[in-house]
């Protein structure tokens, strides 16, 4: 009896493997039950695929989705709306990136004790960084170009606008079909889900890794004959600029100077730089994943390389991943984890001597430009050429200094040609506005 | 604690009745946990001493208990009565006793022999001994002496009763608490989907549970642990059944009196040994016929021919031939040394799981096999053996995979569920939405979607408990199946028969499998296999053989008056006599030297 008694407790070994496998489900219970409750098939909170609990406002507390009879509802005003859309997200959850996916265990107020099923079935309240006023702005300043627009305060990570176009109403979704070419990539948010070649809003880059990389670059006089051949190619500006200091290659934006710039530091050098900044990896909005820059190696000494300096080749940047390398350059060098909820807290990391953001800073100098009046306005265009017969896309992204603003922007529309002349605009409406106040 | 900060602002919203359920939703895993803490503490703490059937007097006077009905002697010190004498074998008779008190002895593989009154003792049948005989084991004399009737009734008398620390009544009490307030929740939260039959049918099993405690009363028996448990998970299984079908209720009910029936049953044939041994070949037979019959008649219903419908009746032959596994498995202590028994064993269990194979009910199958694999240790505490037929299993699985479509396409959902959240991961990753909807306090009795999606009342319903009832309440109810094992275990060193220990720790173990199963595979832990939870999952035959299976633990249960099933001894005709006058008056022979 004994020896049977003995053998019995093999039967213990069943116990013991149902307590581990059901520690296993505790476990991820604990760490996954906020994002088994956002499946939009969960019918405690959802209806129809549509998350039916819990209202979204913008900073200021205006409703941009809400609840009316238990179904969802948007903001009253179209144009919020239709600016808002890719912050917020659509019904059926089409934009991933929408607060009302991303965000859904918060608005259903899930916590592990009363899991989804909040003790009134009426959800949470959550509030947005974004203005819903600055996103109208620059929704109108698109003026129905495709593109993307993004507001930052540079010093607490808060997202103030974030507008991706084409957009459509919400609240009267129209029949999108795949080959509309009135609705390409609608359900995309531009802003973080997209990467376009930077043209020459990466000079930033190639300026930054030389002024650490290369000695005495301060007093070089570079010369610009408006064409330079190198192997494989030749490297072209509009124009002759003469003689040029760095600053001045930066301000009339040099192609053969930084282009002769990416030659002598290689390639090798650029792409440690962009990863370094975060121009080709992945960064994160509120935990959201952007899409991923490209920065490809070009062979020593050639026109590839040149033109992987001034922004062309294959290279392609994030317009959030832009931003935020501007937003360190105007917070002497401390990059700030964008935020998309209003008053979190978020982590912050140097990315850059404080004498280098300072430095950057002074190349992009703009405060004279009679273009942004009343602003004190530091930035940088791009016209990136894009290839075929398109036109080039046109980026303008920066930041101003003024007393109480400490806001960052990134501009670009696609095929929309010079930078400045077509990007600045909109970020000036859009910063005017914020200026301004109500 | 951040769910704290909007508490009042919603409590503002809600009227009374929202309040009282509101109440009754967080008292509810409160209960729960008390009730399966008394019950399980109560198994585990009540006092059992352990039992004298006789004793071995040996040449130096020293006397050895025999506390069990089957005793081995030898030199091993997993022998029940062990002696270092080099001429002893490791294991070398055994001595055994039955029902009606009376003994054998047995060589089991002794290398000197042993004599019984100067007779060698062979065959399978052994020999039988009583008081005052002479048993010589390798040139070890001893004298055997039983405990007589008297010494039995004061041995019994004297034993502790369950139920001191912990009184049965206090968590039955309970758990009708639990049952009143869990009827009414549903009710309330079911609306117009409830008829009257819901608060009836939970009235119902109020009274059954009663009525089972007075009935064990009256038999003189103190300890309800067990059926407590089991009354326990069986109201969980009449809440989801509420909830999923409403007007099933009265039908589930009447299914677990069916259960109940089949507990005192399957009770009734373990209560007298020679009775359930006798039973073991008709119950294989049976088995076998069941199955062939299944394999024949049978219908396919969600990927499996598991159904058999007879006169408007459809049931899982399956399960109850789970209960002939364990009886055709638990064996008595003096077949457990012959080989020729365990190979019988091997194929009456290989042909179970290879007819659930064919029928494509793998899951019934791996049950079945791992059933197989606890009693064949059991019996046999042969490891090469175990792991021989482990290999034999998974060579037949691979090819059971490479050749079922059905069977490979959950093994390849297995871990990624949420990648083929429409496909085959539909089932599970519904259970995991909808279980963490409940958190740990469930969205309440009667409120959850779940139900809807099919076989959530079923092969999903740990993730039903845990959205209606929440996390606590799915996890106290694993730990009450959980508990049956762990008692079975428990029990084992005061056991009379390696019968009961076997029947018990078979049965516990495919209780707790079965549920293994079917919670790990319906939250993708493991892969998706469709069985059923013990006692909580809607449906007949798997209810009524779980309810047949726990009598075979209930019998593993030899506290004093425990157990209806086992048997307490009569008051003796006559006045007491105290034992030491009964033992002194024994003769002992005179050893010759």
């Amino acid at each position: 009896m004994k020896k049977v008694k003995n053998r019995a407790l093999c039967a213990l070994l069943i116990v013991g493997l149902m307590v581990l496998g059901l520690s296993v489900y505790i476990i991820r219970f604990a760490l996954n039950g906020d994002d088994w409750v956002s499946a939009a098939f969960n019918s405690t909170v959802y209806n129809g695929g549509v998350l039916s609990v819990g209202t979204l406002t913008d900073r200021n507390g205006v409703v941009l989705a809400g609840i009316t009879d238990g179904s969802r509802t948007f903001a009253e005003n179209a144009d919020v709306r239709r600016a808002t859309l890719h912050a917020v997200g659509d019904r059926l959850g089409n934009i991933g990136t929408g607060a009302l996916t991303v965000f859904a265990p918060r608005l259903i107020g899930y916590n592990i004790v009363t899991g989804a099923a909040s003790l009134t079935g009426q959800g949470r309240t959550v509030a947005l960084s974004i203005d819903s006023r600055l996103n109208v702005e620059a929704y109108r300043a698109l003026n129905g170009r495709r593109g993307a627009v993004m507001v930052m305060n540079y010093q607490t990570g808060e997202v103030l606008a974030m507008v991706s176009s084409p957009t459509f109403d919400p609240a009267n979704q129209p029949v999108i079909t795949d080959d509309d070419p009135a609705f390409e990539g609608v359900f995309i948010n531009r802003t973080i889900q997209a990467a376009y070649t930077p043209g020459s809003t990466f000079k930033l880059l190639t300026a930054a890794a030389a002024i650490e990389s290369i000695a005495g670059i301060e007093t070089r006089v570079f010369e610009c004959t408006g064409s330079h051949t190198v192997q494989g190619g030749t490297i072209t500006c509009p124009r002759a600029h003469g003689g040029v200091t760095l600053d001045q290659a930066m301000a009339v934006s040099c192609n053969i100077t930084f282009g002769m710039l990416a030659i002598e530091l290689g390639g090798d050098t650029l792409a440690a730089y962009t990863e370094r900044y975060g121009l080709s990896g992945r960064i994160t909005v509120s935990g959201i994943t952007t899409a991923q820059g490209n920065f490809e190696v070009a062979a020593p000494g050639t026109a590839d390389l040149a033109w992987s300096g001034i922004g062309q080749f294959t290279n392609t940047v994030n317009p959030a991943a832009m931003l935020r390398y501007i937003a360190a350059i105007a917070n002497d060098g401390v990059a700030v984890e964008m935020n998309l909820l209003e008053g979190a807290r978020t982590h912050t990391r140097r990315i850059m001597p404080s004498a280098m953001a300072t430095r950057l800073g002074e190349t992009m100098d703009h405060h004279t430009d009679a273009n942004f009046p009343g602003l004190r306005m530091h930035a940088k265009s791009g016209t990136a050429e894009v290839g075929g017969d398109q036109r080039p896309h046109a980026w303008f992204a920066g930041y101003i200094t003024n007393e109480g603003f400490p806001f960052a922007f990134v501009v670009v529309i696609e095929n929309a040609g010079g930078g400045l002349a077509q990007a600045g605009p909109v970020a000036n409406r859009v910063l005017q506005a914020a200026v301004r106040g109500h | 604690m951040e769910w704290l900060r909007g508490l009042p602002e919603q409590l503002a919203y809600i009227d009374i009745m929202s309040y009282a359920m509101l109440v009754i939703r967080f008292f509810l895993p409160f209960l729960a946990i008390v009730i399966v803490a008394r019950a399980v503490r109560s198994l585990l703490k009540e006092k059992s001493e352990a039992e004298t059937w006789g004793y071995l007097s040996l040449p130096n006077g020293m006397r050895i208990d025999l506390n069990h009905w089957e005793n081995v002697v030898g030199r091993a010190k997993t022998s029940d009565v062990y002696m270092e004498y080099p001429t002893l074998s490791r294991a070398h008779a055994a001595v055994i006793r039955d029902d009606k008190g009376d003994w054998r002895v047995y060589d089991i593989s002794s290398k000197s022999g042993a004599m019984l009154n100067g007779d060698a003792v062979t065959g399978k049948d052994g020999l039988p001994i009583k008081t005052g005989d002479l048993l010589s084991l390798g040139g070890v004399e001893l004298v055997f002496i039983a405990i007589d009737e008297h010494s039995e009734y004061e041995q019994a008398a004297a034993r502790t009763r369950p139920g001191v620390q912990f009184k049965q009544r206090t968590t039955l009490a309970f758990l009708t608490q639990f049952q009143i307030l869990l009827g009414i929740h549903l009710t309330v939260a079911l609306g117009e989907r409830a008829s009257v039959a819901v608060p009836l049918s939970f009235l119902g099993l109020i009274a059954l549970t009663w009525v089972c405690y007075i009935f064990t009363r009256a038999l003189k028996r103190v300890a309800f642990e067990v059926e407590t448990l089991a009354f326990f998970l069986s109201t969980l299984g009449l809440a989801v059944t509420a909830s999923s079908a409403p007007a099933d209720i009265v039908r589930q009910l009447m299914l677990l009196i069916a259960g109940v029936a089949a507990f005192f049953v399957v009770g009734w044939f373990l209560r007298d040994l020679n009775r359930a041994k006798k039973i073991r070949w008709p119950a294989a037979i049976a088995g076998i016929l069941l199955l062939i019959a299944n394999l024949a008649f049978s219908e396919v219903r969600f990927g499996a021919r598991r159904w058999l419908e007879i006169g408007g009746f459809s049931f899982q032959p399956s399960e109850f031939v789970k209960i002939a596994l364990v009886f055709a498995g638990a064996a008595t202590l003096d077949r457990l040394f012959a080989r020729r028994n365990l190979v019988s064993f091997i194929g009456f269990a290989g042909a179970c799981v290879l007819a659930l194979a064919m029928i494509n009910d793998f899951g019934s199958a791996l049950i079945f096999f791992v059933a197989y694999l606890v009693i064949a240790f059991m019996r046999s505490g042969d490891i090469a053996t175990i792991f021989l037929s482990v290999g034999g299993a998974g060579f037949a699985g691979l090819l059971a995979i490479r050749f079922r479509s059905h069977i490979a396409s959950r093994f390849a959902t297995w871990g990624n569920a949420w990648e083929y959240a429409n496909a085959g991961g539909y089932q599970q990753t519904r259970a995991m939405a909808a279980a963490a909807s409940g958190g740990l306090f469930g969205v309440g009795a009667g409120n959850g979607w779940f139900q809807r999606v099919i076989a959530a009342d079923t092969d999903l319903v740990f993730s039903m408990v845990t959205e209606e009832l929440g996390l606590i309440i799915a996890v106290v109810t694993v730990m009450a199946i959980l508990s049956f094992a762990v008692f079975s275990v428990y029990s084992a060193g005061e056991s009379r028969s390696s019968f009961f220990v076997i029947g018990a720790c078979a049965a516990s173990s495919i209780l707790a499998f079965q549920m293994l199963l079917n919670v790990l595979g319906s939250v993708d832990i493991l892969p998706f296999t469709g069985v059923t939870f013990p006692f909580v999952s809607r449906g007949g035959t798997s209810l009524i053989a779980c309810w047949g299976l726990l009598a075979f633990i209930k019998a593993a249960d030899t506290r004093q008056n425990a157990s209806f099933i086992v048997k307490t001894p009569k008051p003796p005709v006559g006045d007491l006599i105290p034992r030491e006058i009964i033992t002194s008056e024994i003769i002992v022979p005179e050893v010759e030297e």
